[in-house]
C-alpha cells in the first residue's frame, strides 16, 4: 500500500495491467492541492481485473475514489497507464467531491441516481475546469458526450458551451442548463 | 512490386500503435462478469442507454477505421498478388478494385466521424488481426476470410452502428454508416459470388476455403465481442447477413463459432483470475507495479 501525506493507494502491485501505484499517488497529490482539499484523506482503490473505466466517488472524512482500470489506460497501448487519463479522470470525482463540499450542490441527487443528462453536464463542468487547470482534454469527446445525452442540435451546443466555460456554478443553475440543453429548438 | 505483404510491415505513421490478437487475448481482465459477481444478466450490447455508450461507441468507431485501412489493404493485395487470369479471373480483380475504392471512401468517412466524436488517429490500439486473415495466398481463401468473413463481420458492426446513431439522434452517425453498411452487403455478395464460381467444379477446394472462413469468423468474434448473446456489444446482423447472400444454416453456424468463442473468452479469463488469486496468495505474485 503507497501513503504519502494525504493519498493512498491500493494495491501497490499491479498483476493484470502495468500501472504505477506512485505515478497514480502523485496525479492525485497535484490534483487535490490545486483544488484545495487538502484537508481531507483521499483512497483511490483501482480495479484491475475489468477494462471498464467507471469512476465512483464516496465522499466522507475520506474522500475514497474507486477506479475500473480503463479510466487510467494509455487507449493506445493496452494495459499501460496514461498520465493524462489518469488525472482526467481523477480529476473528475475529485471536482465533483468539490462542488458537493463546497455548498450550492446540497439538492444534487447522490452520484447513483443522477440521470444521463445530469451525469454528462456535471462532466462538461468539471471536465472545462480541468482545460483551465492545464490538464490535456479534447473538448469535442465531451461535446459528443453531452450531445448523445441532450440531443444533437444547437441548443444542446450552447448548453455546453455555457457548462465549459463555467466556474463556481451551484446545483440549481448546472441543472437547469442540462434542462435547456435537452430542449430541442 | 512485392507480392504478398506480410502484416508486420504495413505502412503506419508515428500516431499507430499496432497489437495483435494474442496481445488482445492475453489481457486478464474482462467485462465478463461471473454469476457470483452479477445479480442479473450482464448486458454490454452497444446502446446509447449504456453510461459508457459514448466512449465505447467512439472505441469501436476507431476501430471501424482501422478495419477499412487493412479492407484497403487486403483488397489491393488481390488485385496485385494473383496473376490475372491464371490464378484469378480479370473481373474477379476488377472488383476487388472497385472494391478497395468503396474501402478508400469508408476510410475517410471513419476519419471524419472520428472527429466528428472527438478522437484521433491512432488514439486507439490497431488490432491487425484483419489484414493477417487477407495474406492467404489463395485467392479463395481470401474470398473467404476478407470478404465472407471480414466484411461479414463489417455488416455486424455497421448494423450496430446505425441502430447506435439512430437511437441517440445522431444523424450523421447514422447516415454514414447506413452507406457503409450497403457497401459491405455488396463486398459480400462479390465474396459469395466468386467463391462459388471460382471453385465450381472443385468441392475439395470450397471445403477447405468454407473451412478457413469458420476459424476467421471466429477469430472475428473476438473473444465474444460479436454474437448473439446480451453479454456481447455487437450483435448478429442477421436480415442483412440474409441480404448479403449468407443462408440460414451459414448465419446458425457463425451464431454457433461466436458463442463459442464467448463462452472460451470466459473461461480463459476465469483460469487466469484464478491463477492471479493463487499467486496473490502464494506471494508470488507478478511483477508489475
Amino acid at each position: 500500500m503507497s501513503t504519502a501525506v494525504n493519498v493512498t493507494v491500493t494495491p501497490d502491485t499491479f498483476h493484470f495491467v502495468s500501472f504505477d501505484a506512485a505515478l497514480i499517488q502523485r496525479v492525485a497529490e497535484s490534483l487535490v492541492a490545486a483544488l484545495g482539499l487538502g484537508d481531507r484523506e483521499v483512497v483511490i482503490e483501482v480495479d484491475e481485473t475489468t477494462p471498464l473505466a467507471r469512476v465512483t466517488v464516496d465522499i466522507g472524512d475520506t474522500i475514497t475514489i474507486r477506479a475500473e482500470s480503463g479510466a487510467f489506460e494509455d487507449t493506445r497501448k493496452p494495459r499501460n497507464q496514461s498520465e493524462t487519463a489518469t488525472a482526467t479522470s481523477l480529476g473528475r470525482v475529485l471536482l465533483r467531491a468539490k462542488d458537493r463540499l463546497s455548498g450550492g450542490f446540497g439538492e444534487a441527487p447522490a452520484d447513483s441516481a443522477l440521470t444521463l443528462a445530469q451525469s454528462a453536464a456535471w462532466e462538461t463542468y468539471s471536465v472545462g475546469r480541468l482545460d483551465r487547470l492545464g490538464i490535456p482534454v479534447n473538448q469535442q469527446r465531451w461535446r459528443y458526450n453531452f450531445r448523445n445525452r441532450h440531443g444533437f442540435h444547437d441548443a444542446s451546443d450552447a448548453a455546453f458551451d455555457r457548462l465549459w466555460s463555467s466556474d463556481g456554478l451551484t446545483w440549481g443553475e448546472l441543472d437547469e442548463i442540462s434542462r435547456a440543453g435537452a430542449t430541442a429548438p | 512490386m512485392r507480392k504478398f505483404f506480410p502484416v508486420e510491415e504495413l505502412a503506419r505513421d508515428s500516431r499507430f500503435h499496432q497489437v495483435t490478437m494474442r496481445d488482445r487475448m492475453a489481457d486478464g481482465r474482462s467485462v465478463y462478469r461471473s454469476e457470483a459477481q452479477s445479480k442479473k444478466v450482464n448486458n454490454n450490447r452497444l446502446v446509447p442507454s449504456r453510461p459508457d455508450a459514448s466512449d465505447a461507441a467512439r472505441g469501436l468507431m476507431h476501430g471501424i477505421f482501422v478495419g477499412e485501412i487493412q479492407a484497403l489493404e487486403g483488397a489491393g493485395r488481390t488485385c496485385h498478388d494473383f496473376e490475372t487470369n491464371v490464378e484469378a479471373p480479370f473481373a474477379l480483380k476488377l472488383d476487388m478494385a472497385r472494391q478497395a475504392w468503396d474501402e478508400a471512401r469508408h476510410v475517410e468517412i471513419s476519419v471524419k466521424l472520428s472527429d466528428w466524436m472527438g478522437s484521433e488517429i491512432g488514439q486507439f490500439a490497431e488490432n491487425t488481426v484483419l489484414f493477417e486473415a487477407a495474406c492467404s495466398t489463395d485467392p479463395v481463401l481470401r474470398l473467404a476470410g476478407v470478404n465472407r468473413a471480414l466484411e461479414g463481420l463489417a455488416i455486424d458492426v455497421f448494423t450496430t452502428m446505425k441502430e447506435f446513431g439512430d437511437l441517440a439522434g445522431d444523424p450523421y452517425l447514422e447516415f454514414c454508416e447506413d452507406w457503409m453498411l450497403a457497401d459491405e452487403v455488396t463486398h459480400v455478395k462479390m465474396g459469395s459470388d466468386w467463391l462459388r464460381r471460382v471453385t465450381e467444379g472443385d468441392p475439395q477446394r470450397r471445403t477447405k476455403a468454407l473451412e478457413f472462413q469458420s476459424v476467421v469468423d471466429k477469430l472475428f468474434s473476438y473473444g465474444g465481442t460479436r454474437s448473439d448473446s446480451q453479454e456481447s456489444p455487437i450483435g448478429l446482423a442477421r436480415r442483412f447477413r440474409e441480404l448479403a447472400g449468407f443462408t440460414d444454416d451459414e448465419v446458425q453456424d457463425i451464431a454457433a463459432v461466436s458463442m463459442e468463442a464467448l463462452d472460451e473468452r470466459k473461461a480463459a479469463v476465469a483460469r487466469m483470475h484464478a491463477a492471479a488469486a493463487l499467486a496473490e496468495a502464494s506471494g508470488q505474485a507478478g511483477t508489475h507495479g
